[in-house]
């Protein structure tokens, strides 16, 4: 039982060290194909797991693989923990990178255009990148299959450092290094977080088990704790430590800022991680969080909250951007608001839902673009675009299965989970459900204006782009379509096959835990009967009307009428610029934190560094060291006589120290 | 008093050992120069199959055999076999360096077996007398050994240092012993702890006895300041028995430590506490600040060895379970991390030229990258620097030290080994940032590279996965 | 005071004596002589103490093979005296401060307050017929049969080491190969006539 979770998580370890070490001698072949099958045998054994648990022949798995140490009592080890939840996080996380890795195949074919002749760092890229993807999908699996706090932590910083060595991996653009370094830093706020809130943990339930820790949650529910004087309640704490974490992670406001930079790394890497998998991994932490989250309404509203802001404010940022990744990038911000939205209101496993219909047509959204990119030669402004529907048919179809699963289309996948949410919020009576009711609901139409408008943009419409492209243009090779299709078929049916069972049956039994009070999914459930009741339901209801809206103001707008598009900016110059400064978090956060730190680091590194710890401690003790050590090994010389004297000198002493 | 054949069993690994030394002697007799290689692949299968025998007869308990003379537990068979795997090491580095300075002989490998041998009566010594007997075959063996090199003037003034200092060091252990036994009446320890548990302290005898026993003992493990021997021996002998003197004897000397203050002294812990804090204190202190002054890498390997002793005292004299298995992984992690890092010196050795000196070093990243990396591992494990073995090493003893309550001599230990990280990482600068000044490459057999390689690439096997051994040390100490 | 303790106290009394002039001695073989006379008066003290079998050995060992193999070393070297004794007289304050202090703390720990009678009852005499000797040989094979064999090892070590360092082939010795010999036929091998005038002329110059 245990070899199989072992083959599931490692091989694609194996794929990365292969590429990574030996990606001079495999070759690019060898190394593409490494990699792939290591991940393609992870995914077939992860459904086969996932088809088990289904099935119910499979059980919740919980053991120890390797017994790290103990230190005051708590132990350190590797360890599985497996069950519904983790293995549909399992069959996602897999099947996305499968896809990716095949698509990679055909995306970094020409690699080396993107690096300067003669550069050292692109030798070998594609294998590295290779390598790296796979590392990636190794890293995800730890973090999901993990039955503790540390593995969940190595986890989460390997997901982040392979993310970050992905960002900047053209590492020869200035913007590449921006935008990881940036990814890095806003990382590391959040990570203190969770660090921290991993430390409360360790202290107050003494085991960084989470099968210890939820069995002990309940007894210190009611612990307040003294931080500065101020008394606080030891479950909040946790929680919302854990959650700046997952703020980090997930891109919430206000710590979202890296997200849209990190569309700097090649489109294959934004579809897998900063899509699909590595940035849902805060989403997936809150809910197998759940025992503790429940116990602490204010952590719950906080969370509600900052999804509810994340949901609708980044949404519309989304509708002025021109860079056809960053369109999909602030999509995908406000989709994890939704999820985010979702954990607030108890409704876990509608979160979970939400994130697993978003990974795959996210991924596919961001594939699509990703292909038409290639046809772009690297251009990838929508302004420039435009008209692309009869060079590239089968992109066209699957983006627009993509975008209508994005807005919650009836029946397609996007449609059950975000309906479900919404309806979750309405039914939750936590402090905030109803600002956050309103936001995910205007959401939804700002959802379907920026969708639209980017579909619009670049497929309809005039062909803007220049002479010599358009004559090349051309729809992508297999490797490419391929996984879109095989990314497209998930993206309208999983969530009708699916909802019935994850959101509102036992999928989740005994795995996520709701407190009665909080339990609006069981709600839910009740007036839930079946696929299509929930279709008709939905068909009438105000998120429905809302996209359908959505819909027709971008159709008016930039299908119509093209020119109201900048009648609007210019009446309107205030806002768009608000927009399209992104609310100013870039520039409020360069003035304040990095100016800050660094006029602070500044003035520490001259006064203190320079003068007292380099000129005194360092520099003095060494130079004290130096002397000292000069002086005394001229006691060693080499003389007999010497050294038998030294001896009897230490027998001397040691006799008065201890006998008389 | 009736003998009974059975009780041979138990120390069948030594009769095999002494046979298998003297099976060499003889042989090598009977063979040609060119021959000779025949003696070390006997001695190599020999000490292999010396593993298979300790294994074959180890049992979860004890048994104590020759009148209270010899005991085989745990901790002997799990250092038996140490000192066997360590050793096989050592002399499978030594030979082609041997062979390329005509030093290839037979009785390398025949005093090679008979301090391996003295080892092993020392990890099982059940009485004092065993024990001392045990540490004078383990010293003239390698006393032997160090003049190897008879047209070596260094070595033989190495040795004859050694022998000189090793006697003085041997007639106080003697004489201590004759006080314990004055005392307590006994040689064996299982009765001298059980006459000592019934005086307690007030005897002035004991604790007198005791300081001379400890005087022993540091001299042995080369403690300050009982170490002056080290750096001279460490830089006279020969680098291949230099390499053996300080890999494997650092385990028996640790087991001797245990079997005498433990398993003979162990009430009498408070006292030879406070003398162990002494030692260990001045060894950190005084071995990682010469180490800094030195050039030469054998002379630097052995201050370095005097700070490690400093800590493997730092777990005996916690005087808990936990401590004295903390104490064994450090030896054991600095038997294998010295061995690698001798192991490199021999490497870079050739015909008519040591690589002894720190500049022998510059730039070895361009010369060779495999073996530099290997190197970098190596200093950084003996520095303590994670993810290698050697940080959990020294946190392991250094938190043996806190749950006794003696934080202050954690601190200094942990003060000291920052200083000492810096001639480690002296070599990882002058190996990666100088350029090289000698051009030639390594040219070592195949069979060194391997084992070298495996060696260097432990540091961060057990330095990732530490459980196994560790789990291995606390079981051996039970 | 009875009669063996005066015994003792005199014998001490030169024991330590001879100790101090083997190391003051400016000849070397006066050095190994008072050792000799050393050797003797503590196994006078042995003797004292009924441990006759350890008396004769160290009597027939020490005295009888030690020191006489030590006095053929030292009268066939042709050592430097005058550099030997250097510093001996710089050193002495030292050494002496050194030895007095040890010998203070040793008296202090030595004495009859820890190792009085009153501590350690003194043992019973043996009857006459009692043999030292015959007590050791009956625990030296059975008891300490583990000790013994390691010690024989040493010995074999010992005589390995002392072979092994010192047995070198130089190819400018003249010496005899035994295997040789014996090969050796009987005709020309043995024996060869070599024809030479009996008187050989002087040249010319």
């Amino acid at each position: 039982m245990e070899k199989i979770y072992l083959a599931i998580a490692f091989t694609p370890l194996i794929g990365a060290i292969i590429a990574g070490f030996a990606g001079a001698r495999i070759g690019r072949a060898g190394a593409h194909w490494v990699t792939s099958v290591g991940v393609g045998i992870s995914a077939l054994l992860s459904i086969y797991v996932l088809l088990g648990f289904i099935s119910g022949d499979r059980q919740t798995f919980n053991g120890t693989v390797y017994h790290w140490m103990v230190s005051d009592g708590i132990t350190f080890e590797v360890g599985f923990l497996v069950d519904t939840l983790t293995a549909l996080m399992m069959s996602v996380v897999t099947f996305v990178s499968l896809c990716v890795h095949v698509y990679t195949i055909g995306y970094m074919s020409h690699d080396e255009e993107n690096w300067p002749g003669g550069s050292l760092a692109g030798t070998n890229s594609y294998q590295r990148f290779f390598s790296y993807i796979s590392l990636f999908t190794f890293s995800m699996l730890m973090l999901v299959m993990s039955n503790n706090f540390l593995q969940l932590f190595f986890g989460w910083e390997a997901v982040g450092l392979v993310s970050y060595l992905l960002i900047g991996f053209w590492s020869v653009r200035e913007s590449a290094i921006f935008a990881n370094l940036k990814a890095f830093l806003v990382n590391r706020v959040g990570d203190f977080g969770f660090l921290l809130g991993i430390a409360a943990v360790a202290m107050y339930f003494n085991s960084i088990s989470y099968v210890d820790v939820f069995a002990k949650a309940p007894e210190l529910a009611d612990t307040q704790i003294q931080i500065c004087g101020v008394s606080l309640s030891l479950m909040s704490v946790i929680c919302i430590l854990l959650f700046i974490g997952a703020m980090g992670k997930s891109a919430q406001v206000p710590l979202h800022v890296w997200l849209p930079d990190s569309m700097e790394g090649p489109t294959p890497i934004s579809a897998l991680i900063h899509a699909a998998t590595m940035v849902t991994a805060g989403i997936f932490m809150v809910a197998r969080m759940s025992p503790l989250y429940e116990l602490s309404e204010t952590a719950l509203s906080f969370v509600l909250i900052i999804g509810a802001t994340t949901a609708f404010f980044t949404g519309l940022i989304g509708i002025v951007q021109n860079d056809i990744k960053r369109v999909v990038a602030y999509s995908t911000l406000s989709q994890l608001g939704y999820m985010t939205v979702a954990l607030g209101a108890s409704a876990y496993a509608a979160g979970i839902f939400h994130l697993m219909t978003h990974a795959f047509f996210k991924a596919l959204l961001f594939l699509a673009a990703g292909s038409v990119i290639i046809a772009m030669h690297h251009d990838q402004d929508i302004r420039n675009m435009g008209g692309l529907k009869k060079y590239m048919p089968i992109t066209y179809w699957t983006s627009l299965i993509g975008t209508l699963a994005l807005i919650g289309f009836p029946g397609m996948s996007g449609f059950f989970s975000k309906d479900s949410i919404i309806e979750a919020v309405h039914h939750s009576s936590i402090p905030g459900s109803g600002y956050a009711y309103l936001m995910v609901i205007l959401g939804v139409f700002v959802t379907a204006l920026y969708s639209f408008r980017m579909f619009f943009l670049v497929f309809h419409g005039k062909e803007r782009m220049d002479e010599h492209t358009r004559h090349h243009l051309q729809e992508s090779p297999r490797v490419v379509t391929v996984p879109l299709i095989l990314l497209a078929i998930p993206s309208v049916f999983i969530g009708a096959m699916t909802v019935g069972g994850v959101v509102f049956g036992d999928w989740f039994q005994g795995v996520i835990y709701v407190a009665p009070q909080h339990d609006v999914v069981g709600e839910l459930a009740k007036g839930y009967h079946g696929v299509l009741g929930f279709i008709m339901h939905g068909l009438f209801g105000l998120p429905t009307f809302l996209a359908a809206a959505g819909f027709g103001t971008a159709y008016y707008i930039y299908m119509k009428n093209p020119d109201i598009a900048d009648r609007i900016k210019g009446s309107a110059a205030l806002l768009h610029k608000l927009l399209d400064k992104k609310y100013f978090f870039d520039e409020l956060y360069q003035f304040l934190f990095a100016g800050g730190s660094r006029g602070l680091g500044n003035a520490l590194w001259k006064g203190g560094d320079r003068v007292l710890i380099d000129g005194m401690v360092v520099n003095g003790s060494a130079r004290m060291v130096g002397v000292l050590a000069a002086f005394i090994r001229h006691l060693q010389t080499g003389y007999l006589y010497h050294y038998a004297f030294a001896m009897i000198l230490g027998l001397l002493a040691l006799l008065a120290l201890f006998v008389i | 008093m009736q003998f009974e054949a059975s009780s041979l069993i138990p120390v069948l690994p030594e009769i095999f050992i002494l046979s298998v030394a003297c099976f060499v002697l003889v042989v090598d007799l009977f063979m040609e120069d060119r021959q000779r290689i025949i003696s070390y692949f006997l001695t190599q299968a020999g000490l292999l199959v010396a593993v298979l025998v300790t294994l074959g007869v180890s049992q979860p308990e004890a048994q104590v055999v020759f009148d209270g003379s010899y005991v085989r537990d745990g901790m002997s068979d799990a250092l038996k076999i140490g000192i066997y795997l360590i050793s096989f090491v050592a002399f499978l580095y030594a030979k082609d360096y041997l062979r390329e300075r005509d030093l290839f002989k037979g009785e390398y490998f025949v005093l090679g077996l008979f301090a391996v041998l003295g080892m092993m009566v020392m990890v099982s010594a059940y009485s004092f007398l065993t024990a001392y007997l045990g540490l004078e075959l383990l010293s003239l063996s390698l006393y032997a050994m160090v003049a190897f090199d008879r047209d070596s003037k260094a070595g033989s003034e190495a040795a004859m240092k050694y022998f000189v200092l090793g006697a003085i060091a041997s007639g106080m252990l003697l004489y201590g012993i004759s006080m314990i036994y004055g005392a307590t009446g006994s040689i064996e320890f299982e009765k001298v702890a059980a006459a000592l548990t019934g005086t307690g302290m007030e005897n002035k005898v004991l604790v007198f006895g005791l300081v001379f026993v400890v005087i022993g003992l540091a001299f042995k493990l080369g403690a300050v300041p009982f170490h002056m021997w080290m750096p001279d021996v460490y830089h006279g002998a020969p680098v291949t028995v230099t390499l053996f003197l300080g890999s494997a004897p650092k385990l028996a000397a640790f087991a001797l430590a245990m079997r005498l203050l433990v398993d003979g002294l162990g009430p009498l812990h408070a006292d030879w506490q406070g003398m162990l804090v002494v030692l260990a204190v001045l060894s950190m202190a005084l071995g990682n600040v010469i180490a800094i002054a030195q050039t030469n890498i054998k002379r630097m390997l052995a201050y370095s060895t005097i700070s490690h002793v400093g800590f493997i005292l730092l777990g005996i004299l916690a005087g808990t379970s936990e401590g004295y298995s903390a104490s064994m992984f450090y030896t054991i992690v600095y038997a294998i991390t010295s061995l690698g890092g001798f192991g490199i010196v021999i490497l870079l050795s050739r015909q008519g030229f040591e690589a002894e000196n720190l500049e022998d070093y510059k730039g070895l990243h361009e010369r060779s990258p495999w073996f530099a990396a290997m190197m970098m591992l190596l200093m950084f494990s003996m520095a303590g620097v994670p993810p290698t073995v050697g940080f959990w090493a020294k946190l392991f003893v250094l938190d043996a030290v806190v749950s006794v309550d003696l934080v202050w001599v954690a601190l200094v230990g942990v003060f000291f080994s920052i200083i000492g990280a810096f001639y480690y990482i002296r070599i990882v600068k002058l190996m990666y940032f100088d350029k090289p000044e000698a051009g030639e490459l390594v040219t070592a057999g195949m069979d060194t590279r391997v084992v070298l390689s495996i060696n260097g690439a432990l540091m961060l096997v057990l330095g990732l996965f530490p459980a196994g051994l560790l789990a291995l040390c606390a079981r051996a100490i039970g | 005071m009875t009669f063996e303790k005066f015994l003792f106290y005199v014998f001490s009394a030169i024991l330590v004596f001879a100790a101090t002039m083997v190391i003051t001695r400016r000849n070397p073989v006066h050095s190994a002589l008072f050792l000799v006379l050393a050797f003797f008066t503590s196994s006078i003290l042995w003797m004292l103490l009924e441990a006759e079998f350890l008396a004769i050995v160290l009597v027939l060992v020490y005295v009888g093979a030690v020191m006489v193999l030590f006095l053929f070393v030292v009268m066939m070297l042709d050592i430097d005296q005058a550099a030997m004794r250097a510093g001996f007289i710089k050193m002495l304050p030292v050494g002496l401060l050194v030895a007095g202090i040890m010998a203070v703390e040793m008296f202090l720990v030595v004495g009859p307050k820890y190792f009085g009678l009153d501590k350690y009852a003194m043992p019973a005499p043996h009857p006459a017929d009692y043999s030292n000797t015959e007590e050791l040989g009956n625990v030296l094979y059975t008891i300490y049969m583990y000790p013994v064999e390691i010690a024989s090892v040493i010995l074999l070590v010992g005589i390995i080491a002392a072979i092994g360092l010192t047995l070198r082939r130089r190819p400018d010795n003249k010496r005899i190969d035994p295997a040789l010999q014996v090969q050796v036929k009987k005709g020309p091998d043995r024996i060869r006539v070599v024809k030479m005038p009996a008187e050989k002329k002087m040249e010319a110059k």
